[in-house]
C-alpha cells in the first residue's frame, strides 16, 4: 500500500514568503540547494534539520541578513508578499522593517528597556515623544512583557532575565510592525518556563503576522508550528502540515531524523 | 544527565519490550479462543477453567502494556512510526481483551451445558466458524508483528464469511428450536456462542485496520460487506 507524497504546498495559495529554486553559497560551499518553499500567511512554519542543513541560512536569506557575509551569493527567487526580495531597487533596511529577525541569544542594546524599543521606532518612523510612549507600551504589552518591566523602563535592559531579554527583543521587533517575524532558535538559551512564555507569545502573534521559526527542538516545532519543513544537506526533504509530518512522514530520511534514528 | 543517544536507546528498548508483550498478549488471546471452542465441543469443564485463568492473564498483561505505553508517551514524546506503534498497541490491547472476554463467555456456556449432557447434534458450523475466526486473529497478529498492512487490509473479506456462517447458524438453530430438536434455552446458548465468535472476528478486523494505520499512517475506510461483494462481482 503506497501513500501519495504530501501536496500541501499546492494548498498555500497566498504565501507571505515564497522561494523558488533558492540556492545560497558561502564561497565555494553550497549551503542551500534549489529550495522551493511557501510560508502560509498568518501561520507558523518551522524549519527543522540537523546542524549545518542550511535552515538558518534559509531563514536569514528571507530578510537579506546574509548580504553582510563576505563571499555569500544566491540564485533563484525569494519573494515576500509577492515582491522579489533580491530585486533591483529593494532597500534591505526597509525590507527588514517588514521582516523582523529574532536571534538565538537575546541581544538587547546595552541601554534602558525604553530606549531598546524607542530606537528602532525613531529610526524607521521618527515618532514624536508623545506617540513614542504609546508605541513602547503597546509593543511591550504585545510581547507579554509590560507587567514585568513597566516600573523598570529606565533600567538597563541587560539587568533583565534571559527570557525577559528575549521577549524584549521580540517587542523591539514588534514595535516597527513587521509582517513577517523570523526566529532563529529563539528558545535555545532559555529555561522551560521562559520557553513556554515565548511559545504562548508565538501563538498570539500569528494572528497578526507570519512566523518562521528555526528550531532544534522537535517537540517545540510540533507544539508551535502549523507547517514544518525538514531540511538536510541544504535540500528541502519534506514539507507538510506539522501534525502530518510528525504522525506520518512520507520520506524515510524525515522519519529517521524525527524519531532520532540518525547518523 | 542522560544523553540523546541514551534516551533513544531507552525508547528503543521500551518499544522492543512493548512488541514482545503484544506478541504474548496475542498468543494468549488466540489460545483462549482455541481452548474455549475445544472445551465447548468436548463439553470439558477443566478446559473451561483454563480459559478463565487465561482471561485473567490477558487482563493483567493488558494493564502492563497500557502502563508501558503511557510511560513511553510521557517520557519520550515519540513521533512518526514510534508514535503510531504505541497508539496502535494501546488501541488493540482493548480488542485482545475483548477477545479474551468472549472466550471466557463461551466457556461459561460450556459449564452450563455440563452434567453428562452431550450436544443435541454434532457441532459442525460452530467449529468451522471458530477455525475461520482463529485464522483471522492469527492473521491480524502476524500482520501486527510483521508490519504487514496488505494482509491486514484483507481481513474484512474473511469476516464476510464468518458473518455468513453466523447467519446460517442462527437460522439453523432457530429451525431446530421450532421443531423442538433443541430446547429454547440450549438453542439460545448456541446462538450466543456463534455471536461471540462473530464478534471476535470483528475485533480481528479492528486490529487489521489499526495495523494498516500503524504501517502507512492512513486510516482505511470501512466498506460495507454488500459493497465489497458488488466490487467482487464480475
Amino acid at each position: 500500500m503506497t501513500v501519495p507524497p504530501p501536496t500541501v504546498s499546492e494548498d498555500i495559495l497566498d504565501p507571505a514568503v515564497e522561494s523558488r529554486g533558492l540556492s545560497v553559497w558561502y564561497g565555494r560551499k553550497q549551503a542551500i540547494r534549489r529550495v522551493d518553499l511557501k510560508m502560509a500567511r498568518h501561520d507558523v512554519t518551522a524549519i527543522i534539520g540537523p546542524s549545518g542543513c542550511g535552515k538558518s541560512t534559509y531563514l536569514r536569506s528571507i530578510n537579506r541578513m546574509n548580504d553582510t557575509i563576505l563571499g555569500c551569493r544566491m540564485e533563484g527567487e525569494l519573494r515576500v508578499d509577492g515582491e522579489d526580495v533580491y530585486g533591483p531597487g529593494v532597500d534591505p533596511v526597509l525590507l527588514r522593517r517588514k521582516v523582523g529577525l529574532i536571534f538565538q541569544k537575546p541581544n538587547p542594546f546595552p541601554k534602558s528597556v525604553y530606549k531598546n524599543l524607542a530606537f528602532g521606532v525613531q529610526l524607521h518612523y521618527r515618532a514624536s515623544p508623545s506617540d513614542l510612549d504609546g508605541v513602547v507600551e503597546a509593543a511591550l504589552r504585545q510581547a507579554n512583557l509590560w507587567d514585568e518591566v513597566k516600573d523598570r523602563l529606565d533600567d538597563s535592559a541587560l539587568g533583565l532575565s534571559g527570557g525577559q531579554q528575549q521577549r524584549l527583543c521580540i517587542a523591539r521587533a514588534l514595535a516597527i510592525e513587521p509582517e513577517v517575524l523570523l526566529m532563529d532558535e529563539p528558545c535555545s538559551a532559555l529555561d522551560p518556563v521562559a520557553t513556554a512564555k515565548i511559545e504562548d507569545l508565538i501563538f498570539e502573534l500569528k494572528k497578526e503576522m507570519t512566523i518562521v521559526i528555526v528550531t532544534h527542538n522537535m517537540q517545540q516545532a510540533a507544539r508551535v508550528a502549523d507547517y514544518t519543513a525538514f531540511m538536510y544537506l541544504g535540500r528541502l526533504v519534506e514539507f507538510d502540515r506539522t501534525r502530518d509530518l510528525f504522525e506520518k512522514p512520507h520520506e524515510e530520511l524525515t522519519e529517521n531524523y524525527i524519531t532520532g534514528r540518525f547518523g | 544527565m542522560t544523553s540523546k543517544a541514551d534516551q533513544r536507546k531507552a525508547l528503543a528498548e521500551g518499544l522492543d519490550r512493548l512488541n514482545e508483550n503484544m506478541a504474548t498478549l496475542a498468543e494468549l488471546s488466540e489460545l483462549a479462543i482455541r481452548k474455549a471452542v475445544d472445551g465447548l465441543v468436548r463439553l470439558d469443564a477443566a478446559v473451561a477453567d483454563e480459559v478463565f485463568m487465561l482471561d485473567q492473564e490477558i487482563y493483567a498483561l493488558q494493564v502492563e502494556i497500557e502502563k508501558t505505553c503511557v510511560d513511553l508517551l510521557a517520557l519520550h514524546a515519540p513521533v512518526a512510526r514510534d508514535l503510531r506503534m504505541i497508539t496502535t498497541s494501546l488501541k488493540i490491547t482493548t480488542d485482545f481483551d475483548r477477545i479474551g472476554r468472549y472466550a471466557k463467555d463461551i466457556s461459561e456456556i460450556t459449564l452450563q451445558f455440563r452434567g453428562g449432557e452431550t450436544h443435541f447434534k454434532k457441532l459442525v458450523s460452530i467449529p468451522r466458524m471458530a477455525d475461520l475466526t482463529i485464522e483471522m486473529v492469527d492473521s491480524a497478529i502476524n500482520a501486527f508483528l510483521e508490519r504487514d498492512d496488505v494482509s491486514a487490509a484483507k481481513l474484512p473479506e474473511t469476516d464476510d464469511s464468518v458473518d455468513s456462517l453466523h447467519d446460517q447458524v442462527f437460522r439453523e438453530i432457530v429451525t431446530y428450536m421450532m421443531d423442538s430438536s433443541v430446547t429454547i434455552e440450549a438453542g439460545a446458548q448456541y446462538i450466543l456462542v456463534s455471536r461471540y465468535l462473530e464478534r471476535i472476528a470483528d475485533h480481528a478486523v479492528n486490529i487489521g485496520e489499526r495495523v494498516v494505520y500503524m504501517v502507512t499512517g492512513e486510516r482505511p475506510p470501512r466498506i460495507r460487506a454488500a459493497d465489497r461483494a458488488k466490487d467482487k462481482a464480475p
